[in-house]
């Protein structure tokens, strides 16, 4: 496709042929294929995809077979694009605006959307959709006229893609897209349970379990914030050299806790217990681990990772009283995309919140699967894939 | 009833009546017993009255397990008059008006110094069998036998020996019994609503078992200014008494036929309850609460101790969708920073404490105390050590 920024002028109101990476059969490599996108209704955006990483709850929806498997389906959801046109009813974007989709929707309108304390948005509430949200239907189909699903309102493993005015936002185009794309989920998610889910306060100490981008962006939140300790737990011992880059000033793993269990370590190295604990794997032992790692009288356990469905968690109802400890959770980071992510964008380019190192391996987009297979083989954060190199 | 004056009695022990439970869910039985004097940062107590909680019952059928232990004085929820103090004991005298507390209250260690805490960390918990510091008893039956003391307090005797950090100093001004009720049950409901929910104006809150602790959430949460309590109950009866203290709603999960208390609960709340208390103990009725908050902000607290000890199962996706779980002993209240509080504000008539007794017996009928919390026919029962 061309790089024009006159091409809306010939693109807009009319379906355009591209290429998009799609998942045909569960856990199949992704096929590039041309697609027909049809033109933003009302309240929707059609938008150049400039560049997406992959996340891991691409790859849980990826793999997943039985009923909510939805095949064909363009999966992608962390992104950065540019608004090539927009349908009627969008009077906050314009064609050539840069913005990020996030899977969160921000309505503003909503009971939730205007309170502090939520990010849920009710008007458009979220669930793992495979269509546009307001009218459950697809702006995808293949060149056999077949329906492509979508995946978290987002669709991002495409040139183009149609997203809900509700899920994007604008932001100052000056921040590389490379870097940009990191705040559209994993890396805003980790930062904004820090501050807004945990609202960690300097010299707490901290224990993350997993570290992912989600994990050690966590960690970035917590440093920023000023926390005095940041303990990381994770099998993979590689993973300490690349936190301390984002804050960690411990490291346990859990395969090396000999006699002990990792709470007890825990414990024993915080002197009682952390002020917070965030699962960032969605686990329910690690759950229950970062609940008994949490310091009784205040701690607060932060649930960030999505479980198997099906998943419960299991925890003593004594100690669940005794200890006073707290149970939370987040999705998004408690985040409200469209207010909180231009936010995240100005403090990395006021060089406070650090991105660069999230960024492991780049690709061109017929180079998709590698994405997968390095993050699936633990080798990577997060892989930029470029649209257009 | 003997009236003994510290100076016949201090440093020695006393002999009086005590009700002893000599076996798991058997009548207590009148004995007399001594009691030691108070040792270095002891206060022994003469109890004016006493009231039975629910979780004397949880621990009084208790057969099992390292919390078992027999012979033993129950009671935890009391007012009495100090008749004496043991030694580094500066904030007491004789004659004070006190409430003992099984929730201690050091006032030095780093939970009793941090706002956001109440669990004393100063003593270990060692299933609270004798006294705090040393483990050991200050009772004896007439045997010479000694009888295991009860969450710090064992209150259903006539002089008692309790920590100093388990006491707390109140007005003379407020009659006696309704101190008594402040010393566990409503203070732990009125607390929970205060300083671990903090109900703010305009929520809408969902209590799940309206006993004693149950009312006194209402209570909290009506004062300050819910503007939606609704009470769940098997007992319809509760609602009429709920209504006094600032229930607006019930829903008795007995008469919600098709749909889930949850279900019925979200529906009335537009979503789901600001705030929800499991006031009972039951680990399903816990995660009925958690499902009946409101997803993005809802807080449910967990002030029932679980009477089977059956785990709390909690699906992560509620978690996820931001809903918060949190329990708490003694409702995040700091006895003597916030009784007194209580006090006050019941003395200015803003905290209403005068539905909670339904009867009061003297302490030789103690065992129709018990009968009538089993049979759900009382919220509490004032024992009077005097009559």
């Amino acid at each position: 496709m061309e790089d024009s920024g006159k091409e809306s002028t010939k693109t807009a109101g009319k379906p355009i042929r591209c290429r998009a990476a799609i998942g045909r059969e569960a856990g199949e490599p992704l096929v590039i294929e041309e697609v027909m996108v049809a033109p933003p209704e009302a309240h929707e955006v059609r938008i150049r995809i400039l560049c997406t990483s992959l996340c891991h709850s691409d790859i849980t929806f990826w793999k997943m077979k039985g009923p909510l498997g939805y095949f064909p389906r363009i999966f992608g959801h962390e992104a950065i694009g540019v608004v090539e046109s927009i349908g009627e009813n969008v009077d906050e974007l314009t064609e050539g605006d840069m913005v990020i989709p996030s899977f969160m929707a921000d309505c503003g309108e909503c009971v939730d959307c205007k309170s502090k304390k939520s990010n849920l948005c009710s008007k458009l509430p979220f669930k793992v959709s495979p269509w546009m949200h307001r009218d459950e239907t697809s702006r995808f189909t293949d060149l056999k006229g077949e329906t492509i699903y979508h995946f978290l309102y987002v669709s991002s493993f495409s040139e183009y893609t149609v997203v809900d005015v509700a899920h994007l936002t604008k932001i100052d185009p000056a921040i590389p897209p490379n870097r940009a794309c990191l705040l559209s989920c994993g890396v805003a998610t980790g930062v904004g349970a820090a501050w807004r889910t945990a609202d960690v306060e300097a010299g707490s100490t901290v224990a993350i379990f997993g570290l992912g981008a989600i994990g050690l962006a966590v960690a970035e939140g917590a440093r920023l914030r000023g926390a005095s300790r940041i303990i990381g737990v994770d099998v993979n011992p590689d993973k300490f050299e690349i936190g301390k880059t984002f804050g960690l000033t411990d490291f346990v793993n859990p395969a090396s806790c000999k006699d002990k269990t990792l709470s007890e370590v825990i414990n024993e190295m915080t002197g009682g217990g952390a002020d917070y604990c965030f699962e960032c794997v969605g686990l329910a032992s690690l759950v229950h681990a970062a609940y008994a790692c949490c310091r009784k009288g205040w701690g607060k356990t932060v649930v960030l990772g999505v479980d198997k469905p099906g998943a419960q968690l299991s925890l003593n109802s004594f100690e669940v009283l005794h200890s006073g400890k707290i149970l939370t959770g987040s999705l998004f980071g408690g985040l409200k995309a469209k207010s909180d992510i231009p936010i995240l964008v100005k403090r990395y380019m006021d060089k406070e919140l650090q991105l660069d190192e999230f960024v492991t391996h780049e690709v061109s987009f017929e180079d998709i699967n590698i994405a997968f297979d390095l993050l699936r083989e633990g080798q990577s954060l997060r892989c930029v894939i470029w649209m257009n190199k | 009833m003997e009236k003994n004056c510290s100076s016949e009695t201090e440093r020695k022990p006393i002999r009086c009546k005590a009700a002893i439970c000599r076996s798991p869910g058997e009548p207590l039985v009148i004995e007399e017993v001594e009691v030691a004097p108070p040792e270095a940062w002891e206060v022994r107590i003469k109890i004016l009255c006493t009231s039975l909680c629910h979780s004397d019952l949880t621990f009084w059928k208790l057969d099992m397990g390292p919390a078992a232990a027999f012979p033993r004085i129950f009671g935890h929820e009391a007012v009495g008059v100090v008749e004496s103090v043991g030694e580094h004991v500066e904030e007491l005298r004789e004659g004070d008006t006190v409430l003992p507390v099984f929730q201690p209250d050091c006032g030095e260690c780093r939970d009793c110094k941090s706002q956001k805490s109440n669990d004393c960390s100063k003593f270990p918990i060692a299933h609270y069998i004798g006294m705090p510091r040393d483990g050991t008893s200050r009772f004896k039956d007439s045997n010479g036998q000694p009888v295991h003391h009860f969450l710090f307090v064992s209150s259903f005797t006539e002089y008692t020996v309790v920590d100093v950090a388990n006491v707390v100093k109140i007005s003379s001004d407020i009659p006696v019994e309704k101190a008594c009720l402040l010393s566990c049950g409503v203070s732990t409901g009125v607390g929970a609503a205060w300083k671990v929910a903090e109900v703010e104006e305009g929520s809408t809150v969902a209590i799940f078992g309206l006993g004693a602790v149950g009312l006194a959430v209402a209570e909290g949460a009506r004062l300050r200014g819910a503007s939606k309590i609704i009470g769940v109950d098997l007992n319809p009866a509760k609602f009429e008494i709920g209504k006094k203290f600032g229930v607006t709603d019930f829903v008795n999960p007995a008469a919600c036929l098709e749909k889930s208390v949850s279900q019925v609960i979200k529906e009335m709340t537009d979503g789901g309850a600001d705030y929800c208390f499991e006031c009972i103990g039951l680990a399903s009725l816990m995660q009925d609460a958690i499902c009946s908050s409101r997803q993005g902000w809802g807080r449910t607290v967990i002030l029932g101790v679980e009477m089977h000890g059956s785990p709390l199962s909690i699906n992560p996706n509620e978690i996820l969708r931001g809903k918060t779980v949190t329990g708490s002993i003694f409702g995040g209240v700091k006895a003597k920073s916030d009784i007194p509080f209580f006090v006050k504000k019941y003395l200015h008539k803003e905290l209403n404490l005068d539905g909670f007794i339904t009867h009061e017996i003297g302490f030789q009928e103690i065992n129709k105390a018990f009968d009538l919390l089993l049979q759900g026919k009382s919220l509490r029962c004032i024992i009077w050590m005097d009559k």
